[in-house]
């Protein structure tokens, strides 16, 4: 005799099963009286349960309808509903931000990759034109040519000083700067976020918490 | 039969979200029934039914426009009543560790038999759902009372399907071994 399916009964009673299952158990209740009776004592328990009328005085439903209508607070307004672009938007920022400055930064390793090996001239003279940062300014050669005898050793060294720090000017702009921007914009979005949670929090104190 | 201006029921949830009280009372009125006898078999006093049934309504009343919209607004609010009259017997030390012993012997000296064995019923069965733990009460009472699906049911207390089943078996094999002495002694009184 197959084992009985006392575990399945009340699933099977409250018509929760389907499929193989189901036929196990009615093949089963089929040839045991066991769990024919067992059944049998679950439905009885649901007539029984089902039959009992409630004790004590309730109010009509129209009833209770009108007095709760004299308690009820007023109801808080109803979230807005967000707008899927704005949102879709919203979290690019920080993608694109992030991406952008991936993109820069690997660009300028592979650049800075590239210049090594051209300075070592292992690209031949067809990628000359990727040689390193000038060393001096186009201004800086011609002040030098036309000035350099008459301005005396200070004047050159002045000179040199303005050009150096116009290098410097330009490779920043050139490097530095994007990813200073991106930064701030990063950084810009996750303070805006992080505001927006704690308002959020401190809305949400109190309210509902059942579950 | 359909009323004319009979107004569906998402149509209602949808102006009672937006602060409609008329609507929220027709909703009220449909659902209380349902909600009522729920609350009732978990806290086994009319009056504390009542209390449970309105601080239910109240409650779905204020999260209301949290509420999704084409889901079941009858299994939310039984969610929402089965903790309210969980809430009600924990303020109240009344119906608090019912055990089926307290339930007060009848008393066969007054009234026809039958309304008084019918009545002395009713009361043995309560006593012996109150006299259950919580968490297998609220499940029975939303299966056998709610109606509710296994599945409906575990959503409504946010516990595993296999839970539900566990509960509901232990649920009923205590109240079947509660009541089957009882009533027995119940009907060779009275017969």
């Amino acid at each position: 005799m197959p084992e009985h399916i006392i575990q399945w009964l009340g699933a099977y009673h409250d018509g929760e099963l389907r499929g193989a299952r189901l036929r196990q158990v009615e093949n089963h209740l089929a040839e045991c009286a066991n769990c024919q009776a067992e059944l049998e004592g679950m439905r009885s328990l649901s007539t029984l349960l089902q039959e009992t009328a409630p004790e004590g005085d309730f109010l009509s439903s129209e009833r209770f309808a009108a007095n709760l209508a004299l308690r009820l607070p007023r109801q808080p307004e109803m979230p807005q509903p967000r707008n899927k672009a704005l949102e879709i938007g919203w979290w690019l920022i920080p993608l694109g931000t992030l991406a952008t400055w991936l993109f820069i930064d690997v660009t300028f390793l592979l650049r800075s990759v590239i210049l090594f090996v051209a300075d070592a001239g292992l690209l031949g003279s067809n990628l000359a034109w990727l040689q390193g940062n000038p060393i001096q300014m186009e201004w800086f050669s011609t002040a030098m040519n036309l000035f350099g005898n008459q301005v005396g050793l200070a004047g050159q060294a002045a000179l040199s000083g303005l050009n150096d720090a116009h290098l410097f000017v330009t490779h920043a702009a050139g490097s530095l700067l994007p990813q200073v921007l991106l930064a701030v914009l990063y950084l810009g979005w996750l303070a805006v976020w992080w505001l927006g949670q704690q308002a959020q929090m401190s809305q949400s104190t109190g309210s509902f918490s059942k579950s | 039969m359909t009323l004319p201006h009979a107004e569906t029921e998402a149509a209602l949830i949808a102006k009672a979200q937006h602060g409609d009280r008329h609507a929220y009372g027709e909703l009220v009125r449909q659902h209380h029934p349902g909600v009522v006898n729920v609350v009732y078999r978990l806290c086994g006093d009319a009056e504390l039914a009542q209390d449970a049934a309105q601080d239910a309504f109240i409650q779905a009343w204020l999260h209301l426009p949290s509420f999704r919209p084409g889901t079941s607004l009858r299994n939310w609010l039984y969610r929402i009543a089965v903790n309210a009259a969980l809430d009600v017997i924990r303020r109240n030390t009344k119906t608090a560790n019912v055990s089926f012993d307290d339930l007060p012997l009848a008393d066969s000296q007054t009234g026809p038999e039958d309304a008084l064995l019918q009545k002395e019923r009713a009361r043995s069965v309560q006593h012996a759902i109150l006299s259950l733990p919580e968490a297998s009460r609220a499940v029975l009472v939303l299966r056998e009372y709610g109606e509710l699906s296994y599945q409906e049911i575990s959503a409504a207390l946010n516990i595993p399907l296999g839970t539900v089943m566990s509960r509901l078996h232990t649920a009923r094999t205590q109240l079947k071994h509660l009541l089957e002495s009882q009533l027995v002694h119940l009907e060779m009184e009275y017969a």
